[in-house]
């Protein structure tokens, strides 16, 4: 008994001591600031966050390249310290929480609006600032926080961009509609936009189904689809249900004239190699894409981006990348304009901030979300991720009608 | 030596241990408060378990479903009919032990792997259900509590507030087990554990007992579900149903010392702060060096490490393989 | 009627996967007492064997799936020889908790050394199908369920007539008996966690072929694993190839009829149905009747 009380003891004091030395970590020293990222590394969501990590890895290093942010007379260069949070919402706010006890204010997103949110919490609470590269979920933005700004377009968006294109771009119109949604809060609400959207350019919705989140299986929601005879299947999903609609479809002969238009996955090069012919003439909608039009000072351009993302890793940016990379750079600028790593003064400056990039146009409205970027939609043309919307250099003709599966 | 006689040691260590613990606030920073928390959450969750898996020897795979009931159960009433947090807690604690009730009538009546995979199976069955009942739970989009901003039903408390919670869900679920170990119903369940025929045959109402440990682990589970609720603000039913957790609270009440008292409190300690270590130092491969870490104590101390420790030290030798060798194939 | 046919035919097919995938599941559970947390894991390792094949040599899955099959079992015989067997005789969450640790280790290592992301083993056919009337049968999936047929004809001729199938049925049995007549039980366990192991493995491969995998799939395969142990009685083979094609229709018919998102719920509603109500399995019997614990 006298042993394990003597753990005891051990363990609460062990524990005390590594809780007080841990405050003296450096937030900034004279030359370099620490960001902090509370990131998915390990989890469901592993390889999105890995994808993340890219991105910010790349804004580090070409910001550094050039010297680092030029803060009052100085140069300061960025360094990254990154922890896992599992893919765990509640994790997520406990390292933002060991974060800010090490002394590190300027934080960037995790991977995903659960996290997300979960770490905007605490970031409101400590008077951190945060730039949110992943987490669209309108509802985040919707609780009166001042320190976490968000540079992707909301969820809402998400799917009613593609609407908006076929409306746009697709002749003849496609005039029924069924949407397949994963039963996630981000996914429901980029499915409810769509829903609106579609019903608001006198289209007619006739299934929504829910399928669960992450499911590789969405036969049930397709064969009470089937029947109705829809001109075009929208899933509000992620990556696994979007290649499973696409699959499954192909199995039970599912054949919309128009297609598919799926949220997240078509553009990730993961859905072009797993469905290889099946993923063609799909839609999809992307926070970015090398065509986009813009440029900063320190990125360049979408291409000169894209160029330099696959100089470094040796394969195409895909929006993950990008998002995260914009992210970064809007503390850069924030910190760049404000002349300072101050975390008041930061985010004063990003609430300000109204910048054209490679990203697209970067401006938050008073809840922090980005409403000066559309939300882009892609076509897999030829295997290719090709952008078709909003029409502009570097857009495609969208390829419509679609050919029948066992017709490719 | 002479001490051991004549100071009562492990009443007067646990009462310094606790007045550390009470103290601790006024040097340790936030991050430390909560990963404090996140130790007592654990720890009490595995001492409620230890009083139906270790005690009663009755290993339930799914005790994280009492965890959830309590959350949801805050969760809902403060969404739904606006009430406050505090009078909220109770009825969550009450239903944990509701349902423990409800689902271990059937339930309890198999044995060993069986239990287990039921108990699993319940687990994860309630989960799907609460995922599906999205009017009332908000489903996979999560469910968030009022507690900031104009509509708050419920002011929230700062972090050191919730440090002194877990805390005293701590010490409440660790008094529980010691009044329980002490107590005829204690005997009653060891009983059970040893010879469940045994001890009908001398007049024990087996049903009964095994009823009333259920429903007492899920009240207290469901307590401190309930906390974690309030904590997090915003939750959701993979987080509040996972296997994980329960896995966790089973390996930290197993590891540290399966029906006895502080052993799970030791092993919760132990292995949150390792896996912290761990999470800081190995940033993509942590899992992989707990999973082995797992799996080496499970071999090497199948009694837990505390027994281990204490046989090491009383007998000044190392006996690693000892206990592989008594119960190897 | 349409909607009815193609979801029962469908359920079916997936059924059939399930059963391969739950097969091995219980055979070591009945056999040896241990409960496998980490038979979800191995199926999606399998997978991955199959597509680092195709992918670098263009072997075709159905072939990946034999190699896929030996690798595993080398890796299963060496994980029960060297570790699970350290602990027979210990209290039961001591396995539970050590196949919980190996669960981490491979899902993580799998996450590490691969990188997360989905994949498919693309083939040409699997997509296809013919119809009948207007079910759709993808030949994908057909064949997934002909090798789960065979495999479980297989397996149950080993098990049945073969002298080391015969030692494992003694051994489960009763273990001191057995090891009286001189059954090597230390080997017999290996071999039997071996065979699970190598069943697993090519699940895994016939998997990746009709559908996409990442290792946070294991989890889901091993759940599905418990209801088909259980609702074929454990140890059962034929058992499990049947309780894994009920759960499939039952899931089906659930998805069609109920909602799409219940289709989870259903599986754990049988789960612990049958254990209450009829723990010896539903359709089946345990392979033996009488079993001496200990020795």
């Amino acid at each position: 008994m006298r042993g394990r009380v003597g753990v005891l003891v051990a363990v609460l004091l062990l524990t005390t001591a590594c809780g007080k030395s841990s405050g003296k970590a450096a937030g900034s020293t004279k030359d370099s600031v620490t960001i902090g990222a509370a990131l998915s590394l390990t989890g469901s969501l592993s390889r999105e966050g890995g994808l993340t990590r890219e991105g910010y890895d790349q804004c580090a290093e070409v910001v550094n390249a050039k010297g680092g942010v030029p803060v009052g007379s100085r140069k300061v260069k960025l360094e990254m310290r990154y922890q896992d949070d599992q893919s765990t919402p509640d994790v997520a706010s406990r390292l933002v929480e060991q974060m800010n006890s090490a002394g590190i204010k300027l934080l960037l997103g995790p991977y995903g609006s659960a996290s997300t949110e979960a770490a905007a919490a605490v970031v409101e609470k400590n008077g951190q600032v945060m730039a949110d590269s992943a987490g669209a979920d309108d509802k985040i933005f919707a609780k009166g926080y001042r320190t976490t700004f968000a540079v992707l377009s909301p969820a809402s968006r998400y799917l009613s961009a593609i609407v908006q294109a076929v409306v746009e771009l697709a002749q003849p119109k496609p005039a029924r509609v069924a949407i397949v949604s994963a039963d996630d809060g981000f996914s429901k609400t980029a499915a409810e936009g769509g829903r609106d959207e579609a019903r608001r350019q006198g289209m007619d919705v006739v299934a929504v189904e829910y399928v669960p989140n992450g499911t590789t299986d969405v036969s049930s929601a397709l064969t009470k689809i089937r029947p109705l005879r829809p001109d075009l299947v929208l899933g509000s999903v992620h990556l696994a249900e979007g290649v499973a609609i696409v699959k499954q479809s192909q199995e039970l002969g599912v054949n919309p004239a128009g297609g598919f238009g799926e949220t997240v996955a078509p553009a990730t090069p993961d859905f072009v190699r797993t469905l290889g012919k099946g993923a063609e003439y799909v839609l999809g909608s992307a926070q970015w894409t090398p065509d986009v039009s813009g440029r900063d000072d320190w990125f360049g351009t979408a291409s000169d981006y894209a160029a330099g993302f696959r100089g470094r890793f040796g394969r195409d940016a895909v929006y993950h990348n990008a998002e995260a990379s914009a992210a970064c750079l809007a503390l850069v600028m924030a910190m760049d304009r404000a002349d300072s790593v101050d975390p008041k003064k930061v985010r004063d400056a990003l609430a300000g901030l109204d910048a054209d990039t490679f990203f697209g146009p970067i401006r938050f409205d008073e809840t922090g979300k980005n409403t000066a970027k559309p939300v882009y939609v892609i076509q897999i043309q030829d295997g290719k991720v090709v952008t078709v919307w909003p029409k502009g250099p570097g857009a495609q003709p969208l390829r419509w009608p679609t050919v029948p599966f066992d017709k490719r | 030596m002479i001490l051991g006689r004549k100071v009562p040691v492990v009443p007067a260590g646990t009462g310094l241990v606790l007045a550390l613990a009470l103290a601790a606030p006024a040097v340790a920073d936030d991050a430390a408060l909560r990963t404090l928390a996140g130790v007592f959450m654990f720890a009490a969750l595995a001492s409620a378990w230890n009083i139906i898996g270790g005690f009663a020897g009755y290993a339930s795979f799914g005790n994280v479903v009492f965890f959830g009931v309590g959350g949801y159960t805050v969760a809902v009433l403060m969404v739904h009919a606006g009430w406050a947090f505090w009078p909220a807690l109770p009825v969550a604690v009450a239903a944990g032990a509701a349902y423990a009730a409800l689902v271990g009538l059937p339930v309890l009546r198999l044995r060993g792997h069986y239990f287990a995979v039921a108990t699993l199976g319940v687990a994860e069955g309630t989960r799907e259900v609460v995922l599906n009942l999205s009017h009332l739970t908000g489903g996979g989009a999560g469910i968030t509590m009022p507690v900031l901003g104009s509509r708050a039903t419920t002011s929230y408390p700062g972090n050191t507030a919730f440090y002194y919670l877990f805390l005293a869900a701590l010490v409440l679920a660790v008094a529980a087990a010691s009044a329980v170990s002490r107590s005829r119903f204690g005997y009653g369940l060891r009983a059970i554990h040893d010879d469940e025929q045994g001890a009908a045959a001398t007049g024990i109402d087996t049903t009964r007992v095994k009823l009333a440990a259920f429903a007492l682990s899920g009240a207290l589970t469901a307590l401190v579900g309930a906390l974690f609720a309030f904590q997090q603000v915003t939750i959701y039913p993979e987080r509040l149903f996972s296997v994980e957790i329960t896995v966790l609270m089973v390996a930290m009440a197993v590891i540290g010392g399966a029906g006895t008292v502080l052993g799970p409190v030791i092993g919760a300690a132990g292995l949150q702060l390792l896996a912290e270590y761990l999470r800081q130092r190995y940033l993509n491969l942590h899992l992989i060096v707990f999973g082995s870490l797992v799996v080496a104590v499970v071999v090497l101390m199948p009694e837990g490490v505390v027994s281990f420790a204490t046989g090491a030290w009383r007998e000044r030798r190392l006996g690693l393989l000892d206990t592989v060798r008594r119960y190897r194939v | 009627m349409e909607r009815f046919a193609q979801s029962t035919v469908y359920g079916l097919l997936q059924g059939g996967l399930y059963g391969l995938v739950g097969v091995g599941f219980s055979l070591v559970w009945g056999v040896t007492n241990i409960v496998n947390l980490a038979h979800g894991a191995l199926v999606v390792a399998g997978a991955y064997i199959a597509w680092e094949l195709n992918a670098t040599f263009g072997l075709d899955p159905l072939l990946g799936m034999v190699v896929a099959g030996l690798v595993l079992f080398g890796m299963g015989y060496a994980v029960q020889r060297g570790l699970i067997n350290l602990v027979m005789n210990a209290p039961i969450f001591m396995t539970l908790l050590l196949t919980f640790g190996l669960e981490l280790v491979v899902v993580n290592g799998l996450v590490s050394t691969l990188t997360g992301d989905y994949r498919s083993i693309p083939t040409g056919y699997a997509s296809r199908g013919f119809a009948i009337g207007e079910v759709r049968v993808p030949y994908g999936r057909l064949v997934g369920f002909g090798l789960a047929v065979v495999l479980t004809v297989a397996l149950a001729a080993f098990v049945g007539r073969t002298r080391t199938g015969r030692a494992i049925r003694a051994t489960g049995m009763d273990r001191g008996a057995a090891r009286l007549m001189g059954v090597p039980v230390a080997h017999v366990y290996a071999v039997t966690f071996g065979l699970a192991a190598a069943l697993a493995g090519a699940a895994g491969a016939v998997i990746g072929t009709v559908t996409t995998f990442s290792p946070a799939a294991a989890g889901g395969f091993t759940l599905r694993s418990f209801v088909v142990a259980v609702l074929g009685g454990l140890g059962n083979m034929w058992g499990a190839l049947a309780g894994g094609v009920l759960l499939g229709v039952v899931e089906a018919w659930g998805g069609q009829y109920l909602s799409g998102t219940l289709v989870n719920a259903i599986a754990f509603a049988v789960l612990v149905a049958v254990l209450v109500v009829r723990p010896s399995g539903l359709l089946g019997r345990p392979f033996y009747e009488a079993r001496v614990e200990a020795g």
